[in-house]
């Protein structure tokens, strides 16, 4: 059994807005690079399954050189494998198209995973046009999963509840977050051996980008209209909240 | 503009479509996931008992293409997250997820970096796939039903074998009027009580940062943000949540905001219409002796 997970290194997603800045419509570079919060799901789902299957687990990311030392923790984390096609592309074609390119070369591929969003491009959507590229079945926000009598039995965290659905062959999953996929933090031999890993480098194509053009980039006003309420007394407090909702009709 | 929704049978659902559609031109055609008359008028009307949404992208296709849509719209829920992208790729059409915005020149706008910042797009291309985040579009009324004609071909590789769908206590986030939110601040599963205790009294329905449900102390489908729950209640008490933005794109059309934190440099005061900085658990209990009282 051959699973990659597809991981993305990201501006710190934790970053407050009153902090945060662009230049040319992309996140300043001075802010920490990490692997997303999402994908760390999704990696974590990955080792999970390694243990269960003695899967082999090969990390594929799209991105920049210097962003390997971000991506080895993928492998303290238990990666086998860390294939890194170079780009910097933000178009999820483009990026999908590099991706399936980089699947390809591996050959013998069962499963990908992703995670279900990733922490700078907020959209979701790389995954599943990797899968309509692919040919592939797609489906989001895959909370656990299992292999029986070849077939993969999932669990999805659908808005009206969990739904159990079940495939043969290979698929594409985004990765939603549960308590049972919280990442695991590396121990430091870990840390250690992963740095000594080869990471395989791919040059990456154009791609085709889709035909939409990026108007504008703004951070948005946050106005801050906070009513701090007095603490001497808490009865108090809350009935002068309490009429202050009543009294601007919120409540 | 042709406009097409796929959506599941949900009237409040369809409605934010149907205003999305209406801004590109007239009331778009649907094709609703389920079975039963679909609320709202339309000129034509399609349904699909597919249970998976990626086992209906050849229906799709086929429809799409024979009528010309030139705008396929969908919500950003978990039916949309599967049906977008396998379908702009069959039909080689740009895809655009997650949009609050859009005008009748074909630009949106969607977030990027948790919310923290706006993008807005030019589409150059029809047919083009959208899917909107819920609660940014008012919900067109809808007035009579359609009765919807079956859509063909949906076979898939993929088989639903069970569903548990969620029994919310209470009433559900969606409609409430008033929620009660904990996050990490709130400290266990067991402390939830006492802001389901609160919940009770306001008849508020009860919601999580995506920090309670890592933490095991409040279930999934009460997660509240940019990859949970989008709600726009009257007002929104956030108990122990730092409000980072992921969480605040969840409660950008909240009218109130109150914050109850510890902290008083943590984020949630900067959306917040009123805060109390304290520890939660002196004030919820006094919150909830005072409604008591009042009542
Ligand atoms: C792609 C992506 C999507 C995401 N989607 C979501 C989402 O949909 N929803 C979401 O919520 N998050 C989401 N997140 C995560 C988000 O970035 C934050 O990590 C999360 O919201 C933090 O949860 P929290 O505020 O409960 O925890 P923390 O940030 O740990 O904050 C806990 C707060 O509780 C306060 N506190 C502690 N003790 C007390 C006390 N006794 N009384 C009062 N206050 C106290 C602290 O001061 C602190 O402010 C997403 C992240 C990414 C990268």
């Amino acid at each position: 059994m051959h699973i990659t997970v597809l991981a993305k290194v990201v501006p710190d997603y934790e970053v407050p807005t009153a902090d945060f800045e662009l230049t040319d419509g992309r996140a300043h570079s001075r802010y920490t690079r990490m692997i997303g919060l999402y994908d760390e799901n999704a990696i974590e789902t990955g080792v999970q399954l390694k243990e269960a299957y003695g899967a082999t687990l090969t990390i594929i990311s799209y991105g920049k050189t210097q962003d390997v030392t971000v991506l080895r923790k993928a492998i303290a984390m238990g990666g086998d494998a860390l294939h890194l096609v170079l780009g910097d592309a933000d178009d999820p074609f483009v990026i999908a198209a590099n991706l399936k390119m980089a699947i390809e070369q591996l050959g013998n591929v069962d499963l990908v995973l992703a995670g279900q969003q990733s922490a700078d491009m907020d959209r979701g959507v790389v995954h599943s046009i990797l899968a309509g590229m692919l040919d592939y079945p797609f489906l989001p926000q895959i909370s656990t999963i299992k292999s029986e009598d070849g077939r993969w039995m999932v669990a999805q965290a659908h808005e009206n509840g969990i739904r159990r659905l079940e495939f043969s062959g290979k698929g594409v999953l985004s990765i939603t977050s549960s308590p049972k996929n919280v990442p695991r933090i590396p121990a430091v031999r870990s840390i250690l051996a992963a740095k000594k890993k080869p990471v395989e480098k791919i040059d990456g194509i154009p791609g085709t980008p889709m035909p939409v053009a990026e108007l504008s980039v703004e951070i948005p006003k946050m106005e801050s209209v906070c009513e701090f309420l007095p603490l001497d007394d808490m009865a108090q407090t809350c009935k002068i909240l309490l009429s202050k909702l009543r009294e601007e009709r919120y409540l | 503009m042709k406009a097409l929704i796929v959506e599941v049978i949900d009237a409040k659902r369809i409605g934010e479509l149907v205003t999305v559609g209406r801004i590109f031109g007239d009331t778009p055609d649907v094709v609703a996931l389920g079975t039963g008359d679909i609320p709202g008028n339309y000129n034509k009307a399609y349904c699909s008992d597919a249970a998976v949404g990626s086992n209906l992208i050849d229906g799709l296709v086929e429809l799409i293409q024979k009528e010309g849509y030139e705008v396929v719209l969908l919500s950003a829920t978990t039916v949309g997250a599967e049906i977008a992208g396998p379908l702009s790729v069959r039909l080689g059409a740009p895809v655009l997820t997650e949009i609050i915005g859009a005008k009748s020149d074909m630009t949106v706008t969607r977030p990027i970096y948790g919310g923290k910042a706006m993008t807005t797009f030019k589409i150059n291309q029809t047919p083009a796939i959208l899917t909107v985040r819920r609660k940014y579009f008012e919900s067109a009324i809808a007035e009579g039903t359609t009765t919807p004609v079956p859509l063909a071909g949906a076979a898939g590789a993929i088989r639903l074998v069970s569903e548990e769908a969620v029994v919310t206590e209470g009433i559900p986030l969606d409609d409430a009027e008033v929620i009660v939110s904990g996050g990490r601040g709130v400290g266990s599963g067991e402390k939830f009580t006492i802001l389901r205790d609160l919940a009770g009294i306001l008849n508020a329905a009860v919601g999580a940062s995506r920090g309670a449900v890592d933490e095991g102390w409040a279930e999934p489908t009460m997660q509240i943000g940019q990859t949970g729950n989008i709600v726009a209640p009257s007002v929104y008490f956030a108990v122990g949540i730092s409000g980072a933005s992921q969480h605040l794109a969840g409660i950008a059309n909240a009218k109130c905001v109150v914050a109850i934190n510890k902290d008083e440099d943590a984020n949630i005061f900067k959306r917040a219409r009123f805060g109390i900085v304290e520890d939660y658990a002196k004030v919820v209990p006094a919150l909830i002796q005072a409604l008591q009282e009042e009542q």
